[in-house]
């Protein structure tokens, strides 16, 4: 384990990397819940993103508080404590498209495409967690890396389909228009939020060369 | 892996009595190598006209794009596979029928298309989660 070799390793390391590892299976685990919301178009398998958002915020809160408290090197801790806080962004911005849902009507010309960025948000979050995971073990992360890459440019593409349709989408008044276009453009900029926590792993994993 | 997790959904099309050179026109215009012809008459009767087409049986051969018929150089039938046939038995249909494309149908209708830098992309994913089959 590379980075357990290279850190003065204890028990605060210890505990800062099982808790990332417990806030990125609490992300996969809300992604799964809105990926299935949103497939079998049911709110109430929504709100349980919002519960898991909750309990992501204070496993955020606990790595923080223990990196600062003295966990691993000073050069490392900006660099960790961003990664950690670029999840938190994921969180926040898949909590706020859950909670979009309820209100949402979602035309039937885009429910597919929508459906498939959703599912391929998951199959992100999960390369992002096997990253992690390869970076603890000092593995390369240049494969991984671009598995997120290519999940991202694929749902860039489908988001300018989505739009484009919209486009000629009728809307009954302003806040269905609203409501509807807020979605897509979270839905759709969630994989932004994952690059970016993947180029922060990245970047750790460089700085332990 | 299935296809339709990496098919594109977006398929452009063309009438086959209009000119290659419009078929020209809207590959460069949308920045894709292939378009699908549609041939009035029945609804099931496709073909697809690539970059290559275009390049090896018009232009090269010195003939006026605007006045060849894309039904005369599209290829036809069209190869069809299910949205829930794997990537790795689709690229071996790719590979056994010579194609850089086949089109992801279901109940009938056509729903994508995938190409030869689908498969690639699907490939390196699959082998970046660990479970690649080569």
């Amino acid at each position: 384990m590379l980075l357990k070799k290279i850190l003065s390793y204890g028990k605060q390391e210890d505990q800062v990397l099982e808790n990332v590892k417990k806030h990125l299976q609490l992300l996969h685990l809300a992604f799964e819940s809105f990926y299935s919301g949103i497939r079998k178009d049911d709110s109430s398998t929504m709100r349980e993103v919002i519960d898991l958002e909750r309990e992501g915020d204070s496993v955020r809160r606990e790595i923080i508080s223990t990196i600062y408290a003295g966990a691993f090197l000073p050069y490392l801790r900006p660099d960790l404590c961003r990664f950690v806080e670029a999840l938190d962004r994921v969180f926040d911005s898949l909590e706020d498209t859950a909670l979009n849902y309820p209100d949402v009507v979602l035309p039937e010309q885009i429910r597919e495409e929508c459906v498939r960025v959703a599912s391929m948000n998951t199959n992100m979050c999960e390369m992002l967690a096997i990253s992690f995971d390869a970076m603890v073990s000092g593995e390369d992360l240049r494969e991984k890396a671009l598995a997120i890459r290519i999940y991202e440019k694929k749902i860039d593409d489908i988001k300018f389909n989505i739009l484009k349709e919209m486009r000629t989408t009728p809307v009954e008044n302003f806040w269905q228009g609203r409501t509807l276009a807020e979605f897509v453009s979270d839905l759709t900029t969630i994989s932004d939020m994952l690059e970016d926590a993947s180029d922060y792993l990245q970047i750790i994993n460089i700085s332990m060369r | 892996m299935k296809v339709d997790e990496f098919m594109t959904t977006r398929i452009e099309s063309i009438e086959a009595d209009r000119s290659v050179y419009d078929a020209i026109e809207k590959m460069v215009d949308r920045r894709i190598r292939s378009l699908l012809v549609v041939f009035s008459g029945k609804d099931k009767d496709h073909g697809v006209i690539t970059a290559r087409d275009v390049v090896f049986k018009v232009l090269s051969k010195k003939s006026d794009p605007k006045t060849v018929k894309v039904a005369s150089i599209a290829s036809k039938p069209i190869v069809c596979i299910d949205r829930t046939m794997t990537i790795h038995d689709a690229a071996s249909l790719m590979v056994k029928s010579v194609i850089a494309r086949v089109f992801v149908c279901d109940e009938g209708k056509i729903v994508g298309v995938l190409s030869l830098l689908d498969v690639m992309t699907a490939s390196l994913i699959l082998r970046a989660r660990g479970n690649y089959v080569a």
